[in-house]
């Protein structure tokens, strides 16, 4: 059970990983969502310990879910531009409790 | 009774204050880049004293992008701090202006703000003038 109708998907990827996210995230439900470029700044230590490079160019995708389907949104996210992948992606989602605009008509 | 819960200390020792009754949200507005500077000014008008704008793309495909009667994919994402107590006239100013202006299509919605420390940055995040004077002192 959730009190919020809608989360907002926050998907840290590689610069170039925008599409296969919205790819991912298109395939279990999800409409739109928008891209921002960041520089990610990881720890040079934990890099090294964990033997993985970070990519410092980053694409933020925020996308606005149902609650419902935020579950399955994730899990794709994690299977399709996770850690594993090349994207290398993080994903966690926000509470959203209330919305106007595009494709909502009115207030949640 | 009530003063003396708000004032309790929690498990860390700080007190909790009025902050309780002025709680602060994030508002994110999505809307074509060339309206930015636009609904900038008209959230700035809700005692909003911080906006970030930041340069975006929407991943609407282009049959989608004229469907909606959108322009082009170049968008701005404008990060606010507003209060929780403008947060229905906030959002109802942009309902209403989304409908409206010609190319002011956009999305809104608001994330609340888990905690913040700092009497002088809450005063200035929710345009308190009565936590100015109380720094003064």
């Amino acid at each position: 059970m959730n009190k919020f109708e809608h989360e907002l998907i926050m998907c840290v990827v590689n610069e170039g990983f925008s599409e296969a996210v919205m790819d991912a995230a298109r395939a279990v439900g999800a409409k739109g969502g928008t891209v921002l470029h960041a520089n990610g700044t990881a720890n040079k230590d934990a890099e090294k310990a964990f033997g993985i490079v970070i990519e410092p160019n980053k694409e933020l995708v925020m996308i606005l879910v149902p609650a419902e389907i935020k579950a399955a949104v994730l899990k794709e996210l994690y299977d399709k531009v996770g850690l594993n992948t090349p994207g290398q992606g993080i994903a966690f989602t926000l509470p959203v409790d209330s919305v106007v605009g595009i494709g909502e008509g009115e207030r949640s | 009774m009530q003063q003396q819960d708000k004032n309790k200390k929690n498990a860390l020792g700080v007190k909790s204050s009025r902050v309780e009754s002025g709680r602060l949200k994030l508002l994110i507005t999505v809307v074509n880049r060339a309206k930015g500077d636009f609904y900038l000014d008209l959230i700035q008008s809700f005692d909003v004293n911080m906006q970030l704008l930041i340069m975006a793309h929407g991943t609407a495909s282009a049959q989608m992008i004229s469907m909606l009667g959108l322009e082009d994919s170049a968008r701005t994402a404008i990060f606010s701090i507003i209060r929780e107590d403008r947060a229905e006239d906030i959002m109802n100013a942009l309902a209403e202006k989304f409908r409206t202006i010609k190319n002011g299509k956009g999305v809104a919605y608001t994330v609340p703000l888990a905690s913040m420390i700092g009497v002088a940055a809450y005063g200035f995040l929710s345009n308190d003038h009565r936590t100015l004077k109380e720094e003064k002192k």
